[in-house]
């Protein structure tokens, strides 16, 4: 009889591969196509003031319904909550691959927003990154209307 | 609690990769195990609650397929989404009901099948977060881990001391994973950066495992078994999505904290209660676990593992059996440790027991802990 040692079993790649499409919503729809000219819209609550970015349009504290007219501008400047250096990545494949250069990552509130932002931080050293600094926002050359418009956050110029 | 419902037979796997195991194995395995603990056969049972993630498992509808494993042909059977241990508050639900006795709780996840952290990252919200591609359990764990560390001036050293007193913990436990009975704060802090501040050795090990408990009513329970181990209390909370809730500390654990102990005349847990048994997934949530259990003050968790009160020989020894860092089979876990703090209150912790009459143990589901449940077992 064999040792347990020698014994290797077949494996059989068992792929679950589905492509979804969701609707973003109107809110999100106005937020996505706000970004092209550069502009970055919350929703705040009527009922107890919390507002969020991206825009939603129910408050889950109060429970209450939002709509259009609850938008509100805010400036992509913000502060930095928290902060963390990826040095992997996931391949999605499900391996995680190191990066060749580590890549920091924030937690933001922006001005006048309640809810947290997570972006990657760029024009920023890992060592420089401190809590509470201020941040904004870097765009793409020319934004679209599409979520990449936004590249990343950096340190605020004062 | 209306009436009273106990723990009387509990199995769990050796938590790692067994290639000549299915799934199917393993949840046979835990689930005949658990039924030959508490001397019962699968006829005595009423209804059947498994615990795992369709995506995790790589099935949809996932229990269809384990469902015979598990004993629950042309039985009551129920899935429950996420971990074991709101499996077993569910099961507990449906013995109080009134129209079931005895309740099987089965739970497994094998991350040797697909990486859970990619997993994780399906959490997100699709519209938004998960575009952007980069967040997942651990590199949210490490936003939270920040935040909360310098809130509070937790440093580095003090996080790994509870990596220190798990991974030797878990040396004790036959079941767990990652057992490491010499390691250091050095060896933690040297371990393999995901995402500063998470390393390789403060983040949970990626497992293989499954785990059951027999519940009954307390008619049952004195005719099945002369040990009973009570569920005195219990409570169950869900926090807001990862960008609308508090990172730096725990509040869906401590309500769920404050309604067990509510429902069992706890007051003062630190002195009511022997042991407890937490799901870490991170060194740095133990920590924030403390806190929200009321064991401390906020941003205190820090001078308990600095002073060892959390330690096997502590005043308040959390996790001697190792822990999620121990061994993670994800949806496992929490229940887990409701087995673990079961054992404690039987005695049957071989290598690591404590004199035990009442014991915490706590699951937890979703990036950065979102939802939480806590049951107070007690022996009378
Ligand atoms: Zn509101």
């Amino acid at each position: 009889m064999s040792s347990q040692s020698e014994i290797v079993l077949t494996k059989v790649p068992v792929p679950l591969v589905a492509g979804f499409q969701w609707s973003v919503g109107e809110l999100m729809e106005k937020f996505i196509k706000a970004l092209a000219d550069r502009k970055i819209w919350g929703v705040k609550c009527p009922e107890c003031g919390y507002v969020y970015v991206p825009p939603r349009w129910r408050c889950g504290k109060c429970y209450a319904k939002l709509g259009e007219e609850n938008l509100t501008e805010l400036s992509g400047k913000g502060i930095l909550l928290s902060y963390a250096t990826a040095y992997v990545e996931l391949d999605g494949a499900g391996s995680f691959k190191d990066l060749s250069e580590p890549k920091p990552i924030g937690a933001i509130k922006l001005e006048g927003a309640d809810s947290t932002l997570f972006m990657p931080l760029g024009e920023v050293k890992p060592e420089e990154l401190k809590e509470g600094m201020k941040v904004e926002v870097v765009w793409r050359e020319e934004p679209k209307g599409e979520l990449a418009d936004i590249k990343y956050f950096k340190p605020a110029k004062r | 609690m209306a009436g009273r419902v106990a723990i009387v037979g509990y199995a769990q796997s050796h938590h790692q990769h067994d290639i000549q195991m299915t799934r199917e194995d393993m949840v046979f395995e835990v689930a005949k195990g658990a039924l030959r603990n508490a001397g019962i056969s699968r006829e005595d049972v009423d209804t059947v609650i498994t615990a795992s993630t369709d995506f995790l498992d790589g099935r949809t509808i996932s229990n269809l397929y384990t469902s015979m494993a598990v004993g629950a042909y042309l039985k009551d059977e129920s899935k429950v989404e996420e971990d074991g241990a709101f499996a077993a508050y569910y099961a507990l639900m449906r013995i109080l009901s009134g129209v079931h006795d005895i309740a099987l709780v089965e739970a497994h996840t094998q991350g040797s099948v697909v990486n859970p952290h990619l997993v994780s990252s399906y959490t997100l919200d699709p519209l938004f977060e998960r575009q952007y591609g980069f967040l997942n359990d651990i590199s949210a764990a490490a936003l939270q881990a920040r935040m909360y560390m310098n809130k509070y001036g937790v440093s580095e050293e003090q996080v790994a001391m509870v990596a220190v007193k798990n991974l030797m913990n878990a040396a004790d436990n036959l079941n767990a994973h990652r057992k490491m009975p010499d390691v250091t704060v050095e060896e933690v802090l040297n371990s393999k950066l995901y995402y500063d501040p998470i390393r390789e050795l403060t983040m949970s090990p990626v497992s293989d495992g499954a785990c059951a408990i027999v519940l009954a009513s307390e008619e049952k329970a004195k005719e099945i078994t002369d040990i009973p181990v009570w569920i005195e209390g219990v409570g169950s909370c869900q926090d807001g999505y990862l960008r609308d809730r508090s990172l730096y500390k725990l509040d869906s654990l401590q309500k769920a904290a404050q309604d067990a102990y509510g429902m069992a005349g706890v007051s003062n847990p630190f002195a009511q209660i022997d042991v407890f048994e937490v799901s870490e997934k991170y060194a740095h949530e133990e920590l924030m676990i403390y806190e929200a259990l009321g064991l401390c003050r906020e941003g205190k968790g820090k001078t308990l593992i600095e002073k060892g009160m959390t330690g096997k020989d502590g005043e308040i020894p959390v996790n001697p059996s190792g822990g999620a860092l121990g061994a993670d089979p994800i949806c496992a876990t929490g229940l887990i440790r409701v087995v673990e703090a079961a054992k404690q209150i039987r005695g049957e912790a071989n290598g690591y027991q404590i004199p035990a009459y009442r014991a915490l143990a706590h699951g937890q589901f979703g990036i950065c802990a979102q939802k939480n449940v806590v049951f107070i077992l007690g022996s009378e």
